[in-house]
């Protein structure tokens, strides 16, 4: 167990809360302009597939007030489709050439104007004249894999080779098995929809580039445009500002390339403003899958083998082919097969969200499970704590073990290094009543009248970072008065991240966190975090800020045992002051020792704590989570509602109760809202987007669900600083499935999110016959 | 080009505006006020709200040549005196907030409530708020924070 802490585990507020509450926090949109700047609109397909005959710009261009109109004839390419990792498309949204004269999905981008304002742009956009010569298009995902489907893109097949994972022997596991449940699944197309608009203003200066951006991927776009644009890093220096949300849409993206361009064209400072529609339809979306599972049991409810057929769609640029996690690790079995297989399709691409591939597998694994508990007449909650996954045990699907593979040709072993997960299900179950509310399979929780509820369990779990994110670069540099300044790449997408890391910092170094500033989002003067992504902010960023913090103290010590004439061994630090262990009464105040001179150089001490740490990925730190669910439906008009919600979570000592808190209760929401509510609408023609606003698009608000109950397993993770680990991510994965296994219960009907009253109605009409 | 006079947390400021700009817009990339966010720009999301005579509505769906006769008050002018509003206060206490980005908006909203009603129930703080989204999903404490800022205003 760790020691005692005086930050670590207090719910400090935010250090940024006062510009947030004040408004003076800036967002890429809220940038003052700069000198000269221009500011870009783009013109985008209006087809799912087709060729650009012809463009004629010269109408728009000489619009008075137009600075520069790009289309595919400026050919910008980047050099190569990814960095020299197989895993990093530092656009993540691959598409050849910058703007290609074949377009693939629509919303693709065509062509892009800078003018003296958005008005003039948007004028000079209508004057445009292209002519598209259709292409065949495919929107379905089965249809797109079969031989003879049209080819999405110009490059490569439709269909990413397969990674697959195999253990046991399968076969010989379903032949020992009592009973075979085999269930297929697909989700909704829940898009991220933060609320901010992000932009991209582009700067050059000779060949030296600056940019700000919206991004929780610092320097993954500085990558990407060192790649695409063929400069050195030193020549490029990218600013990412906060965002307003992002739950993994910001990243890199093609539009903060169209902005870079534009600007080297139009030889000024430009910025691009997404409008809601084009964040909607143009950046990203989750991944849709469409999973085959098949579980064997035996008669006693012991699990024996598992397959996972996991295909999702990656849209038109999109490039997934792995597991993203180790997601088919939420229970434990000696036989096991998982494989995963992207597919491109017309529609708008698609790519990681919150929760990603746990979400979508752990939804398919835990209905099929559930399924399995009924045919053995078990209850949901008693099968689950006879198989889950337990600490020490092996990760078979890690993504690391493929990427292992794929760069050294090695196979090795990853285990889970903690697991509170039979704490949160047993306890959980506590705190929701499941005793008291679990009537059996087949009956409701309870009926009134026209209203049944029905209970739902669901339990996942999810990586706190992975190793080839990389390394992570800190460093803390304390002031005269004992104040520190620590930079670091992470980004700020409303996680608390910063705040967290200046906790452990503070932690270490004695001081409070109003001590800490925290200086990020500047790719010349950060130290480097790939992305802030995989909930890896906690368990893994935070090791190196704990490791800077640990040198900065180290060298904090010496200074302090040269003045005080003691061991730095001896010596401690609390409250801001140094003393030795012991004596108290002999020590010095950080602000006295930083600020006066030593003898031997006549100045006072200078002190750069600073380290860069990856981790190894043989042990794997992972939350865990189990959510408990009571829906009601009202079987006269099928309306819906969440009476009880119970989250149980171990995602390893809580740093900051009240950050943690408000990210179980975001991902509950979001969660929700794709479980009820939330669902991009593609036309069946087109390959359009119906719904691309919030209108249309429904975000659940503060009247639309009760607030859920929360509570944290604290397991202390050893390799975790202060024994944390992950939370960001995870929170998202189990919703879902919690609630349609409770639909389940209340009416008998297995459905799949987004679970909307017509669907329900439709069901409940069915069982009536 | 039209010239407008737009009265905003108690300061006049002359601008030249086209018929459809948004007050929102105005508000923004002409006075760069950029404490008033657009998220959705078509009154949907909450996030623009500012106060004309105390009432609170969605700045995006205004006209800025039709606002002249109102005063007109933004997240800049609650701590206009470099005071922090107990709102304010109690939303940095509580956590009323993660991305930060539909904050401004909760609190003109909440202001709005609390001016007419210092003792709301969670209900008439919900509705109140109702027009709004967080996609963090902050709703639970961000009613915490408004409740807690009543409290503070109340003096107690």
């Amino acid at each position: 167990m760790g020691a005692e802490t005086t930050v670590v585990g207090r719910s400090l507020p935010l250090i940024d809360a006062r510009e947030k509450v004040t408004g003076r926090l800036k967002y890429a949109g809220d940038l003052p302009p700069l000198h000269r700047m221009h500011h870009a609109k783009v013109l985008r397909s209006p087809y799912a597939h087709a060729r650009v005959v012809s463009i004629d710009t010269s109408k728009a261009e000489a619009l008075p007030g137009v600075s520069a109109v790009l289309t595919h004839k400026d050919d910008i390419t980047g050099r190569k489709k990814t960095c020299n990792t197989p895993w990093v498309d530092p656009s993540f949204n691959f598409r050849g050439p910058m703007i290609s004269e074949e377009v693939c999905y629509v919303g693709d981008e065509v062509a892009v104007v800078s003018a003296v304002d958005e008005d003039t742009a948007k004028q000079a956009l209508r004057l445009i004249e292209v002519e598209y010569e259709e292409m065949p298009a495919v929107f379905d995902l089965e249809q797109s894999m079969q031989t003879g489907a049209p080819q999405v893109h110009p490059w490569g097949p439709n269909a990413l080779e397969p990674s697959l994972f195999q253990w046991g022997d399968i076969e010989a596991g379903f032949r020992e098995s009592d009973h075979i449940i085999e269930n297929r699944i697909t989700l909704g197309n829940q898009q991220h929809a933060p609320l901010d608009r992000n932009a991209c203003i582009a700067e050059w200066d000779g060949d030296c580039l600056s940019i700000w951006t919206s991004t929780q991927a610092l320097f993954w776009i500085r990558d990407a445009v060192t790649d695409f644009f063929e400069l050195s890093p030193n020549k490029v220096r990218v600013h990412s500002t906060p965002t307003g949300g992002s739950f993994g849409l910001w990243w890199g993206n093609n539009f903060m390339f169209l902005a870079i361009a534009v600007a080297r064209k139009a030889r000024r400072p430009v910025r691009l403003v997404l409008t809601r529609d084009e964040v909607q339809t143009t950046v990203k979306r989750r991944e849709r899958p469409l999973i085959d599972a098949r579980i064997g049991i035996k008669a006693d409810g012991t699990m024996v083998s598992q397959s996972y057929r996991h295909i999702m769609d990656n849209g038109a640029y999109g490039n997934k082919f792995d597991p993203y996690q180790s997601v088919a690790d939420i229970y434990t079995t000696p036989h096991g097969r998982a494989e995963f297989i992207g597919v491109a399709t017309n529609l708008l691409p698609a790519g990681c969200m919150r929760g990603v591939g746990d979400l979508t597998l752990a939804y398919a694994i835990e209905q099929t499970v559930d399924m399995a508990a009924e045919k053995i007449n078990m209850d949901p909650v008693e099968f689950r704590l006879k198989n889950h996954w337990r600490s020490g045990d092996i990760c078979h699907t890690s993504q690391e073990v493929l990427f292992a593979k794929l760069l050294f040709n090695k196979e090795p072993q990853v285990a889970l290094t903690s697991s509170g997960l039979e704490e949160c299900i047993r306890k959980g179950a506590g705190k929701f009543g499941w005793k008291e509310k679990w009537k059996g399979w087949g009956t409701p929780s309870s009926v009134e009248g026209i209203k049944v509820r029905g209970v739902g369990v669901g339990i996942s779990t999810h990586i706190s970072g992975l190793a080839f994110f990389g390394f992570n670069g800190i460093t803390i540099k304390v002031n005269p008065d004992g104040t520190m300044v620590l930079t670091t790449g992470i980004g700020r997408m409303g996680q608390g991240g910063d705040t967290t890391q200046a906790m452990v910092a503070a932690e270490v170094l004695g001081v409070e966190l109003g001590d800490v500033n925290v200086v990020d989002g500047d790719s010349e003067v950060c130290g480097h975090t790939m992305v802030t992504f995989g909930s890896n902010g906690m368990h893994m960023v935070a090791r190196a800020t704990k490791a800077a913090a640990e040198d900065a103290r180290r060298q904090i010590l010496e200074f302090a045992a040269r003045r005080l004439e003691a061991n730095p061994d001896d010596l401690d630090i609390r409250d801001k002051r140094i003393f030795v262990k012991g004596s108290p009464d002999i020590g010095v105040t950080l602000k006295e020792l930083m600020s006066s001179p030593i003898y031997e150089y006549l100045s006072p001490p200078e002190v750069i704590g600073r380290a860069s740490r990856g981790v190894e990925f043989d042990k794997a730190g992972k939350m865990m989570i189990c959510d408990y669910a009571e829906v009601e439906i009202d079987t006269r008009t099928a309306q819906m509602r969440v009476v009880k919600f119970v989250a149980y979570h171990d995602s390893g000592t809580i740093v900051n109760p009240a950050i943690c808190e408000n990210q179980v209760a975001g991902g509950y929401c979001q969660s929700l809202g794709m479980a009820m509510t939330e669902h991009l609408v593609f036309d069946e023609e087109s390959g359009a987007i119906l719904n691309p606003n919030f209108m249309d698009y429904k975000i659940l608000g503060p009247l639309d669900m009760p607030d859920p109950e929360i509570y944290f397993e604290q397991v202390y993770d050893e390799d975790g600083p202060f024994g944390a680990k992950g939370i960001g991510e995870g929170v998202t994965c189990a919703v879902p499935v919690a609630i349609s296994n409770a639909v389940y219960n209340a009416i008998g009907v297995r459905l799949h999110p987004p679970i909307t009253p017509d669907k329900i109605m439709r069901a409940l009409r069915q069982k009536s016959r | 080009m039209h010239p407008i006079t737009l009265n905003i947390n108690g300061e006049k400021h002359e601008v030249s505006v086209r018929p459809h700009w948004s007050l929102a817009y105005v508000i923004r990339e002409k006075l760069g006020l950029t404490g008033t966010k657009t998220g959705c720009e078509m009154g949907t999301c909450g996030s623009c709200t500012v106060l004309l005579d105390g009432k609170p509505y969605f700045s995006c769906l205004r006209m800025a040549i039709d606002s002249g006769s109102y005063a007109i008050t933004t997240i800049e002018g609650l701590d206009a005196d470099g005071k922090l509003h107990p709102l304010q206060q109690a939303f940095i206490e509580e956590h009323g907030m993660q991305c930060g980005f539909c904050t401004p908006g909760m609190i003109i909203a909440a202001k709005a409530l609390l001016d007419e009603n210092p003792v709301p129930a969670e209900l008439d703080i919900r509705e109140a708020i109702g027009g709004h989204l967080c996609r963090c999903g902050t709703y639970m404490r961000i009613v915490k924070s408004i409740q807690k800022g009543a409290r503070i205003a109340r003096g107690n």
